[in-house]
């Protein structure tokens, strides 16, 4: 009893509290007039579409950006944070979307890397202690085994792993207040469960955890409260029975919904001709992390392949297109025989590709125009000019096609929203005229709005324009939805090909890891069957 | 409302291709010293001092052209003056052995372009950095240059003097070289698709590899326009003076990187206009010919050379908005409560 009463008090205390944050970004009204609290043992999901504030708002919070007006409070002290140090030192840790690991640096000397802000100049640096530190540490946190080598460099770690570095980074610091931004963007099912529990032991020993998803499911399986952003303003908090998730779709999206929830509509597919040749045909294919992969992919067609991170999807792709060595195999483009030596090759034989990291993709220095047409120029003028006007004028075209959202495309990419970039991409891609379009992880952490978008763009595309589609991805209803034909990917190896319908989402769940009891996805697997 | 309609009409101004960002900072800043300078010494202002001054400039600017595109490129090429003065020697001997001026020319200009072809490969094949290819490549081309030379000076076929003594239409010779070269490597960095090549590389070359883009034929480009730029400096900077020695050049490849960074190119790639590394180039020169016109220590000339460099790329971060003046004065204040506590 007495131990019941302890336990509430410490929840009903609050770790953070946001009063009335304005934040102006020249004419963009980033935050207007936000308050909210964060209470002790709870955890709060922040949600809301690109571009509502969300990043915004943790960047006020953990002192990276200064608030125009309004003030944060800490523990219920009003503190002015000059830097994301000072922020640390209140106990106020972030995981960022995109993990900052010094590559040349071990996992463990990742991990300790505040030691070297607070504590400049003193005291030796000892590797091996660390890597001791580092496993006492992790098997705290239930990580330990999640991790690769505690000793090794990070420079050859995956997206998934890079995330959990980052993760365990933020929790050496023992912090308060932690907030996640997207942390399982890039992570399965099973690895989400994993950092889930994490989750689930901080909050019970007094954390305030404050998540940010786009994946509405698991979110609401884990938050206690949810609060809802839209246009820099909060639109709604409550706790998760007061707020279920339909009512939080209706306010992140406002009166857009009816876009978002077109999702489901599609074009059927166009039967694929008998004895057509494949646009991409793939045989015992085997390279730095799959072997003996063999699979199809007609005109018109989307296919999606579901697996793991670490499957050896993004491999296959990379292999294929010339990125990454591809030791044997059979590889055929329109019925001719091909090994490409560059991406570059590639996509003078017809294939165009999106990676799987923004980061790796966007000329982050430019403008729109430049990020669209940059593998496009030739077009534009001879002998190896070109018109900045053509670029321009087809710049705008495809970018109104694609709805890019700018006020033109001068602008810097900089400046867009995270899905506004993918779709610059999408747009970079389709500018080559491709008859293969690979994307891997096309809509990750975009939101549930422009991936509807998007999704809308590649099936048009694919069914009424004949190009043949791929992509990868660890979204069971991104697979569901979007592919025609899904190729189950596991240990390197296909162990499955099928149509999609409620046979094709059951066998790929189980592939991801994942059980369909979302009402969503049994929605619309029924609206498919 | 009278406000914003000024404000709409500077951010219009600033879509003119000639006064974007650091360019128009620039002739700004030049214009402003040269009206200050003129009050003091009147000469200053004058045609004949504004030739005096493009004069003075034109080799270190002809190398200032090739060395932004490398550092676009988000390389650095420290063999400039080296390379220039290989070349030029190169040129001379050739000329003394009797070859005729023109083609001596040609291939001394080969000769900068090969070794810019040479720094591109090690830097391209072996990825070694670029900082200490060119490093090496300094230390090569210089020693080269007294091998040739036997530690000799080389007199220039009297021929082709005119380029560096030379006017046309009352403008010297090696200026409208440079400017020439100037106007057409602008046009090739903004309009032409190795232009933009070179700048995606610089932004980011993964996402310009992925994207198919010729890295390494685009690095190694950069290189080879760099050397072949150097040597066409070289040839000037000798006609100049009429002899080539084994010294030309030396030391020059820091005014180049000066130049260039007061010219508003970022060293992380991705941004600068040959414009700009033209216009830091002549405001390098105008600052050291008023020293001079002032009669002021040349120890001083240095130093406010020194502070110029320092000043256009602290200004730069400022119109980038990266520098976050807001969070330094209150975390140096922290450091300094902390430390004396």
């Amino acid at each position: 009893m007495q131990d019941r009463v302890e336990r509430m008090s410490i929840e009903d205390e609050i770790a953070l509290e946001v009063v009335s944050v304005d934040k102006r970004f020249g004419s963009v009204h980033a935050l207007s007039n936000v308050s909210m609290r964060f209470r002790r043992g709870r955890v709060t999901a922040l949600l809301g579409e690109n571009g509502a504030g969300k990043s915004t708002l943790i960047r006020v919070c953990s002192g990276v950006h200064q608030p125009d007006s309004g003030e944060v409070l800490v523990s219920g002290k009003a503190e002015r944070m000059s830097g994301s140090l000072a922020a640390k030192r209140m106990g106020i840790a972030v995981v960022q979307q995109e993990p900052q690991l010094v590559s040349q640096m071990t996992v463990a000397e990742n991990i300790f890397l505040a030691r070297l802000g607070s504590r400049a100049g003193t005291g030796l640096h000892h590797r091996t202690g660390l890597v001791g530190e580092a496993e006492t540490l992790l098997a705290g946190l239930g990580l330990d085994k999640e991790l690769p080598d505690l000793g090794g460099r990070c420079a050859g770690l995956s997206a998934a792993e890079r995330q959990l570095v980052e993760i365990a980074r933020a929790l050496a610091a023992d912090p308060h207040v932690l907030f996640l931004d997207e942390p399982n963007s890039s992570l399965t099912r099973k690895e989400t469960d994993r950092l889930f529990d994490i989750v689930r032991r901080l909050r019970d020993r007094g954390t305030a955890v404050v998540l940010v998803s786009h994946r509405l499911g698991e979110v609401y399986e884990i938050s206690d409260e949810v609060i809802v952003m839209r246009d820099g303003r909060k639109v709604g908090e409550g706790s998760v029975d007061a707020l279920p998730k339909q009512q939080a779709i209706q306010l992140m999206a406002g009166e857009r919904l009816k876009a978002a929830l077109d999702l489901a509509g599609s074009t059927a597919p166009t039967a694929p001709v008998p004895g057509a040749v494949p646009v991409l045909s793939v045989r015992d294919a085997s390279g730095l992390a799959f072997s003996n992969v063999s699979f199809d992919i007609q005109a018109g067609e989307i296919v999606g392949m579901a697996g793991l991170v670490g499957s050896g999807r993004t491999e296959i792709i990379r292999a294929i297109i010339g990125a990454d060595p591809l030791f044997g195999g059979d590889i055929r483009l329109n019925g001719k025989s091909v090994r490409f030596g560059s991406p570059r090759s590639a996509l003078r034989g017809g294939i165009a590709f999106i990676a799987e990291e923004r980061r790796t993709s966007v000329f982050y220095g430019h403008s729109i125009s430049f990020n669209l047409t940059s593998n496009v120029l030739e077009r534009f003028g001879r002998f190896g000019f070109f018109s900045e006007r053509k670029r321009r004028a087809f710049a705008q075209e495809s970018a109104n096609e694609i709805g890019v959202k700018a006020d033109n495309v001068d602008v810097g990419i900089r400046t867009l929203s995270g899905g506004n970039q993918q779709k610059v991409l999408l747009a970079r891609a389709l500018a080559s005229n491709p008859s293969l379009l690979i994307l891997d992880e096309p809509t990750r952490g975009v939101d549930v709005r422009t991936k509807a978008d998007m999704y809308r763009q590649i099936r048009t595309l694919a069914h009424e324009k004949g190009l043949a589609v791929w992509f990868v991805s660890s979204e069971l209803d991104e697979i569901l939805q979007l592919a025609d034909r899904i190729v189950v990917v596991r240990g390197g190896e296909v162990v499955d090909s099928l149509a999609r319908g409620p046979e094709a989402a059951r066998v790929v769940a189980s592939a991801l890891g994942e059980k369909i009891e979302d009402a969503a996805t049994t929605v619309l697997t029924s609206g498919m069957a | 409302m009278m406000n914003k309609g000024n404000r709409m009409s500077i951010a219009s101004l600033k879509r003119l291709p000639l006064l974007r960002g650091q360019e128009a900072g620039l002739i700004g800043v030049i214009l402003g010293l040269s009206i200050a300078f003129s009050f003091v010494n009147p000469s200053f202002l004058t045609t004949d001092n504004l030739r005096n001054v493009l004069v003075a400039v034109a080799v270190v600017g002809i190398m200032s052209i090739g060395q932004c595109f490398v550092i676009i490129a988000r390389e650095i090429d420290l063999s400039v003056g080296s390379v220039m003065g290989l070349s030029g020697l190169c040129g001379a001997w050739l000329m003394a052995a009797g070859l005729n001026p023109w083609l001596a020319i040609v291939l001394a200009i080969g000769v900068g372009a090969t070794a810019g072809l040479v720094t591109g490969l090690i830097v391209v094949v072996f990825r070694v950095n670029s900082f200490i290819a060119t490093l090496g490549m300094l230390s090569v081309a210089r020693g080269l240059t007294q091998v040739i030379s036997g530690g000799l000076p080389i007199m220039v076929d009297p021929s082709v003097m005119f380029i560096g003594q030379g006017t046309f239409f009352d403008i010297p010779v090696q200026v409208l070289i440079f400017v020439g070269l100037g106007i057409i490597c602008q046009f090739i960095l903004t309009r032409s698709v190795v232009g933009q090549r070179i700048v995606a590389v610089g932004d980011n070359d993964e996402a310009a590899r992925l994207s198919g883009i010729p890295i390494n034929t685009t690095r190694i480009a950069v290189f080879v326009a760099s050397g072949a730029l150097a040597a066409i400096a070289g040839i000037v900077y000798t006609t100049q003076v009429s002899v080539a020695e084994a010294q030309a050049g030396t030391g020059l490849e820091l005014d180049v990187i000066a130049a260039v960074v007061i010219g508003g190119a970022s060293l992380s790639g991705g941004r600068g206009s040959i414009l700009g590394a033209m216009l830091g180039a002549y405001l390098l020169g105008a600052l050291r010919n008023a020293f001079i016109l002032l009669e002021l220590s040349p120890f001083l000339q240095q130093m406010s050379v020194g502070m110029v460099i320092v000043l256009a790329a602290i200004f730069d971060q400022f119109r980038q908005g990266s520098f976050r003046h807001a969070n330094v004065m209150p975390s140096f204040l922290h450091i300094f409560r902390s430390r004396t506590r």
